[in-house]
């Protein structure tokens, strides 16, 4: 069967703003998973709290709205329990990456195998307009008293050096190239990161379309990127020129993918290096009917016959 | 009858945890029963740490001071101890550490520095010396071992170099104090040999360091009279500490996912089901994920998706990581997933003494979670009941899709005991999974209105579905609607209902002793076996007191405590904690007040013999409250 945008949409009413980044970002995750034909029965949608988090209702999907800031441990418990499943964190960058960026390393770190999308738009839009940890410092929006006296972090830098083995930057507006990155990111083996750069035209009124359409451009428009990473040598080569685009946000805003390493084992390829069998009978599905065995038969180094 | 307790102490990193070790594995060899627990500071090298224990032919319930034998390896360890050692016991120390003077001891608490001033300064000073005059004319007998020279024996006798086998230290002062109290040198031995008997190399020096401390004790003290075996002997028994049996309880019990952040005094038993997370079962293997999270919001969130999955899932921590979880135990009301939290309560507020005893989280495991939040909060007495609460708090959280906090406490984690193979019997336990729904249909509502207000509960990866945080509807979608709100707020309700009618009431509290008796001690957790042994000894000298234990503090077995303390003219409360947490609970939910206390703050376990004193006080004196404060 092949699936069409269409049947990933839920008939849920969509409240998001008119002209949010939210729904470029949604639009595109549908044609992503169409094309990707991902049967909805096996695909597990994981938000957190916020405008963007409410992306799990619109997706037909088994879907998880859990606490702010909490989506990606939630998801890394879903993927490890059944790692047959496809996981995709939907959540802004106040959710992901300031109250929960401590969760977000932890994801690299392990590069469990799931995505992780970011929509970026420096505020925190559902309780009108505060800063968030990507709006750059010394920016007054309009719904900010002050102008932000608090840095930016660099969502791409951070994964990197945290360990995500799949690093992309797309713009929400953008449909069909954020459809591919998404596509792609999804197909990559590990833990996945796509930074969507996204106005939100309530509470954002610096970083709008036009502000971002002025300034990003594709790593792609230079025939001679390559992203892709097979060997611990390649990356020595390779991370200069990486670590200089994900820096470049300035007067010119690269967009595309950053990186990808293909050679780094993931956490459910650890653990079934540790316990062969897992994959095929993993936490979720192994039956558990009654109770193992008498514990003097499981914990025979606790037993003492004298 | 034998009945006999001893404290061996050292400093932390010199091997006071083996000792221990040793010293149960020779008791139980003899035949008899023990309990033993370590006392140690958060530090890990230096800082004063001693073992605790007691033996006997009875069921060895708790402990007790003072104790018959005190083996100080080092001149804090005598200092220290100087107070536990009773008049008819032995006081085993250093003999070359007589000059050593309290203040000079850098790792000592001021406090205790001053303490021991007072004591000892009218002797011309807070030394070792000083203390053995004290013991000495209480009437224990002390032992000063030279440890250097019989250092210098064993370097003799195995021809190694003094630093190789220095570690011994240990192992000589506890097979003197073994062999004083009546235990021969060849169970001594067989202690060693199941402690060490996988390492030649260590194992050789210390049977002969245990053959010279023992060979000395025999020519300057003469031969001791052998205690009579115990009754145990030669059968097939299981040494495990509070933190093993949980760990044990839950692989049993299916658990196929558990998650954890280093916290003590909790992270022994992640530590042991990690060690058990791929076992052998009659032939093929059984695999649980165990994964250290990057924080307790972490642990807890990431059982709540593995849960949402179909995982057996639980955590473990301690207070300061369970008030971090309180958010993910709101969640899992909400969106109705099972997860277990297993709650080692340590003396807090804040970090408190972290590797100490109290039990203060009872009211924080009651209340965690915003927004009506009830969930079942378990105490387990003692290993045995800690074992299988480790079972039916996995069933219980799957059979009615709630948070089940399972509470347990500092000194249960740190403590050994002694169990035969018939107190832990699983075959006839069942494995409970609820309303798992392993083919949903494709109109599968995730919150079906039921009238148990449990719906049928479909792992992930089945169908669509939603699980939500926020307030939905029959299928999970948020809904904000004053009908659809007020249907989900009743429909938790009658599952907490079902909750309560649902676990039996024996399971609950159990009411133990004379039933008729007039006084009542009313406790949870980790006091049990301290009450009950005290209740022996305070019936021999004609105090009939019963005890009513609450296992199940929520959903709070109101009626049948109702019921049992109307029949009671005095009613005392027993706990480590400063706000009468259960007498709070107690008095909401009955109405009922409990107006004398035994209170212990002092962040050491309960011991039977401050029990008895206490009770005492109250039943014969008239005292409203009192605060025991036994321990080092």
């Amino acid at each position: 069967m092949v699936r069409k945008w269409i049947d990933y949409k839920t008939e849920a009413w969509v409240q998001w703003c008119p002209g949010c980044g939210d729904f470029g970002i949604l639009n595109a995750i549908y044609r992503a998973l169409a094309e990707l034909d991902i049967d909805p029965s096996k695909l597990v949608i994981v938000g957190g709290i916020g405008c963007s988090s409410r992306s799990v209702y619109y997706i037909k999907a088994n879907a998880i709205h859990t606490i702010h800031g909490r989506a990606i441990p939630v998801a890394s418990g879903v993927k490890l329990a059944n790692p047959e499943l496809t996981v995709v964190v939907t959540g802004g960058d106040g959710d992901l990456l300031g109250i929960g960026g401590g969760h977000f390393v932890a994801l690299g770190r392990r590069n469990i195998d799931m995505t992780v999308v970011v929509y970026d738009n420096g505020v925190y839009g559902l309780t009108k307009g505060q800063a968030g940890p990507t709006l750059p410092v010394w920016l007054k929006t309009k719904a900010l008293p002050h102008p932000n006296i608090q840095g930016s972090v660099n969502p791409l830098l951070l994964a990197f050096a945290a360990g995500y083995t799949f690093i992309a930057r797309g713009y929400a507006f953008h449909l069909n190239q954020l459809k591919d990155l998404i596509k792609a990111a999804i197909q990559h083996r590990g833990a996945a990161v796509v930074d969507v750069l996204q106005p939100c035209p309530t509470y954002n009124d610096i970083m709008t379309n036009e502000w971002y359409e002025k300034r990003i451009y594709y790593l792609s428009e230079d025939s001679s990127w390559d992203p892709v990473v097979r060997s611990p040598q390649e990356l020595k080569e390779k991370a200069p020129k990486i670590l200089e685009k994900m820096m470049e946000f300035e007067d010119r805003i690269p967009l595309g993918i950053f990186y990808q390493n293909t050679y780094m084992e993931t956490l459910e390829e650890r653990l079934e290096k540790l316990m062969p069998g897992y994959l095929s009978s993993p936490p979720g599905r192994r039956p558990v009917t009654k109770p193992l065995a008498h514990p003097f038969e499981l914990f025979k180094d606790k037993v003492v016959q004298v | 009858m034998t009945d006999v307790s001893l404290i061996i102490g050292g400093p932390q990193g010199g091997g006071i945890e083996s000792a221990g070790q040793v010293v149960i594995r020779a008791l139980v060899a003899k035949g008899f029963n023990v309990i033993g627990t370590r006392e140690y500071h958060s530090n890990i090298m230096g800082a004063h740490s001693y073992f605790h224990l007691r033996f006997t032919d009875k069921p060895a319930r708790a402990l007790r001071l003072p104790v018959e034998l005190v083996v100080a390896l080092d001149a804090e360890s005598a200092l220290t101890h100087v107070w536990d050692v009773s008049g008819k016991g032995f006081f085993v120390y250093d003999a070359d550490s007589k000059d050593q003077d309290a203040g000079r001891i850098a790792s000592m608490e001021l406090s205790l520095k001053k303490r021991l001033k007072e004591t000892l300064g009218p002797k011309g000073g807070a030394t070792v010396g000083n203390a053995v005059r004290l013991v000495e004319e209480r009437g224990a007998t002390p032992i000063g071992l030279p440890l250097k020279a019989l250092l210098k024996k064993v370097s003799d006798e195995t021809a190694s170099p003094l630093a190789a086998i220095a570690k011994t230290i240990n192992v000589m002062g506890l097979a003197a104090g073994l062999y004083l109290l009546g235990i021969e040198y060849n169970y001594i031995a067989k202690g060693i040999e199941l402690q060490f008997g996988g390492r030649p190399k260590v194992l050789k020096p210390n049977l002969v360091a245990a053959k010279v401390a023992v060979d000395y004790v025999e020519a300057n003290y003469g031969k001791q009279r052998a205690l009579p075996d115990g009754p145990h002997k030669g059968r097939r028994r299981m040494l495990a500490s509070g933190n093993d049996i949980v760990a044990m309880g839950k692989v049993v019990g299916g658990l196929t996912f558990q998650t954890f952040y280093p916290i003590t005094p909790s992270s022994d038993e992640a530590f042991y089901v990690e060690e058990n997370m791929y076992v052998d079962v009659n032939g093929s293997k059984a695999s649980i994920v165990v994964l250290q999270a990057e924080d307790e919001l972490a642990a807890v969130n990431m059982i709540l998706g593995a849960a949402a999955a179909g995982a057996r899932a639980s955590t473990s921590t301690s207070g300061p990581g369970f008030s971090l979880m309180n958010e993910a135990i709101s969640m899992a009301v909400m969106a109705e997933i099972p997860i277990v939290i297993s709650l080692w309560m340590r003396a807090g507020p804040s970090t408190g003494i972290a590797t100490r005893q109290g039990q203060q989280d009872l009211l924080h495991a009651i209340f965690a979670g915003h927004g009506d939040t009830p969930k079942i909060v378990v105490a387990s007495g003692d290993h045995r009941e800690a074992f299988y609460d480790a079972i039916k708090t996995l069933n219980w959280a799957e059979e009615f899709q709630t948070p089940v906090i399972h509470l347990l406490d500092k000194y249960l984690a740190a403590t050994i005991t002694v169990l035969d193979e018939w107190e832990l019997d699983v075959s006839k336990l069942e494995i409970k999974r609820g309303k798992r729904e392993e083919a949903p249909g494709n109109d599968y509502k995730r919150y079906e209105i039921t009238e148990d207000g449990i719906s049928p509960m479909a792992p992930l990866g089945k169908v669509p579905m939603l699980v939500s945080s926020l307030e939905h509807d029959e299928y999970g979608m948020v809904t904000e609607d004053p009908v659809d709100r007020e249907e989900m707020v009743m429909k938790r309700l009658r599952k907490w209902r079902t909750i309560a009618n649902s676990i039996p009431e024996e399971e609950k509290l159990v009411l133990h002793g004379d039933p008729d008796a007039r006084v009542t001690l009313i406790s949870f957790g980790s006091t049990k076996q301290a009450i009950l042994s005290a209740m022996e000894d305070l019936a021999a000298s004609g105090i009939d007191v019963n005890f009513l234990q609450f296992r199940i503090l929520s959903p709070f077995p109101a009626e049948t405590a109702s019921k049992i303390l109307e029949r009671s003219e005095k009613i005392i409360g027993v706990e480590a904690n400063f706000q009468d947490q259960l007498s709070f609970l107690l008095r909401a939910h009955t109405g009922i007040y409990v107006p004398y206390r035994v209170r212990k703050v002092n962040a050491r376990p309960l011991y039977d013999s401050e029990v008895v004193h206490a009770v005492e006080k109250i039943v014969k004196e008239g005292a409203r409250e009192v605060v025991v404060s036994s321990g080092a």
